[in-house]
């Protein structure tokens, strides 16, 4: 019983979390400020201040590199919860996790700013390890925050495009467009298969016909994808694709995008040098 | 010797060279005709479909595309496989087949770009479909946020922005609601009176009935059991039943119970 509504938990989560990126898509369609750049120059800009945050050695300017990220955030129409849920969840915690042995004379030696007693053990906290661990910390949630507001607030087919401007080949660029394409359309046999599964079975079934019905569903899932992966290329040879595939890309950048560039590289020059 | 597009002589095609798919298959289709492949599931009609767009090629048996020899070989020639490709359009009986970009705007124009139409003649003949088809406000969704019915619209206008003079579509009607079935309809006998020529698998005898020239009845063992004008075709009520494509059934008026051949 306990293993089923694991496997039900794992696959209502994996589709609300699939689910929520497709409500992201809506912040992207908003009339903010960011949706109205350039994707080009908006992630060309949002990258340089992640690149800024890795160079960056000081915890204030990394706090108010933080606090542009967030006025970009409510600039661009995005809820501030939906925003500091997207950047606070597992990556900055993860990491605040892996920092906090640091904070003590164990790993970073240095003045001493308090002293924990804990089961007998004295653990000394130090002045270098609490700013080297909020240093770490701020800058992993600086940068998460940006390329959050990134993904946000970029349609994820535009984004696939502005992939091109870095120099990756568009065959590997529209193969991931088409992964996160069939992503969906396996979704929703996942989901509809597990209901067919539940109306016959019920939810009660002993663990082993349990792992027994997921193993031969994986199974069909893969055969149904390979049969897919035939029939989408045939599809695309039957629209003239000849290995090379071909992407129309219109982008126009005007004089708002090449303002917001050079604010942004003022910036960046200015902090590199400081 | 008659002016033919599609040439199939004594066809064969067996999937893994186990399951045979098309047996002693003998067609010719002719500029500007409506023609229509029925049968019941299972008994050739999308391989056929598959075959005369150039995805599979016969076992045994020759089968000509405009004159030259359709053969595997003959596509590694890239302009032959251009000229083939603007001439040949097939629209797949499943549109998630068709739609493999990230939205539908995309998806339409990705054959154009393929085959080196112009920018401009494509921007243009996208707002033309556009127009038709009404598609506007699908253009930006990705697909996995359309309808069956939006998705095959979409499929469709992927294959008509070719411009193609071949136009095969394999169960073009499968489970839409009457209205989209209709507008289908209608595109498809305008797209014949400008000449092209349509090919159409299906199972819907009323569908045949309406746009067919000429039927080719396909029998479960994958192979043409007749052909000919639809009149004489769907009258052949044997020949219906014998290859699944009417079954009996009654219903009751008042109290007089009634059985009638049923098409599907």
């Amino acid at each position: 019983m306990i293993k089923n509504n694991f496997i039900e938990s794992s696959i209502s989560g994996g589709l609300s979390f699939l689910k929520e990126s497709v409500f992201s898509d809506d912040y992207a369609s908003q009339k903010g400020f960011l949706q109205s750049l350039d994707p080009r120059i908006k992630t060309a800009t949002l990258l340089l201040f992640v690149v800024q945050v890795l160079l960056t050695k000081q915890i204030v300017v990394l706090l108010c590199l933080y606090a542009v990220s967030l006025l970009l955030a409510f600039l661009s129409k995005i809820h501030l919860g939906f925003f500091l849920k997207r950047t606070w969840v597992f990556i900055p915690l993860f990491s605040l996790f892996i920092a906090f042995p640091a904070i003590f004379s164990i790993f970073t030696p240095g003045e001493t700013l308090a002293t924990l007693k804990i089961a007998g053990l004295e653990l000394i906290v130090t002045r270098q390890g609490l700013s080297g661990a909020a240093l770490f910390v701020t800058r992993v949630i600086t940068s998460v925050s940006f390329v959050v507001l990134l993904s946000t607030t970029t349609k994820h087919f535009k984004l696939l495009k502005v992939l091109r401007i870095f120099g990756i080949p568009q065959v590997f660029v529209m193969t991931l467009g088409m992964c996160y394409r069939y992503i969906f359309l396996f979704v929703g046999i996942i989901e509809n298969t597990y209901l067919a599964i539940k109306s016959r079975v019920g939810t009660k079934v002993h663990s082993k016909r349990g792992q027994r019905i997921v193993a031969s569903n994986i199974a069909s899932l893969y055969q149904r994808s390979y049969r897919l992966n035939e029939d989408v290329y045939q599809a695309m040879l039957s629209r003239g694709y000849n290995g090379e595939p071909l992407v129309l890309n219109n982008f126009k950048a005007g004089l708002r995008d090449w303002l917001w560039l050079l604010c942004v590289l003022t910036i960046f020059v200015t902090l590199t040098i400081a | 010797m008659d002016n033919l597009i599609f040439e199939l002589k004594n066809v064969f095609f067996s999937y893994l060279e186990r399951f045979p798919a098309l047996s002693d298959v003998n067609l010719n289709i002719r500029p500007g005709e409506k023609l229509t492949v029925v049968g019941a599931n299972g008994s050739g009609k999308s391989t056929l479909l598959h075959m005369l767009d150039g995805l599979i090629f016969p076992g045994r048996g020759t089968i000509k595309a405009f004159g030259a020899d359709l053969k595997e070989g003959v596509f590694n020639d890239e302009n032959f496989s251009k000229n083939f490709r603007r001439k040949v359009g097939l629209i797949f009986q499943n549109p998630d087949v068709q739609l493999f970009c990230p939205t539908a705007k995309e998806d339409i124009i990705f054959g154009p770009l393929q085959l080196g139409i112009e920018k401009e003649e494509i921007e243009n003949r996208l707002e033309e479909l556009t127009g038709v088809l009404n598609l506007k406000d699908l253009l930006d969704r990705p697909p996995h946020q359309l309808s069956v019915g939006e998705k095959r619209k979409v499929a469709l206008a992927s294959t008509l922005i070719i411009d193609p003079d071949v136009l095969i579509l394999d169960e073009p009607t499968a489970g839409l609601d009457p209205l989209t079935t209709r507008h289908i309809i209608n595109l498809l006998v305008q797209s014949n009176d400008s000449g092209k020529t349509i090919i159409i698998s299906t199972h819907d005898l009323r569908l045949a009935e309406e746009i067919s020239d000429i039927i080719y009845v396909f029998s479960p063992g994958k192979r043409i059991v007749k052909s000919g004008k639809p009149e004489e075709i769907l009258s052949d009520g044997q020949l219906l039943r014998d290859n699944n494509l009417i079954h009996s059934y009654s219903h009751k008026h008042k109290n007089t119970t009634h059985i009638h051949p049923h098409l599907h």
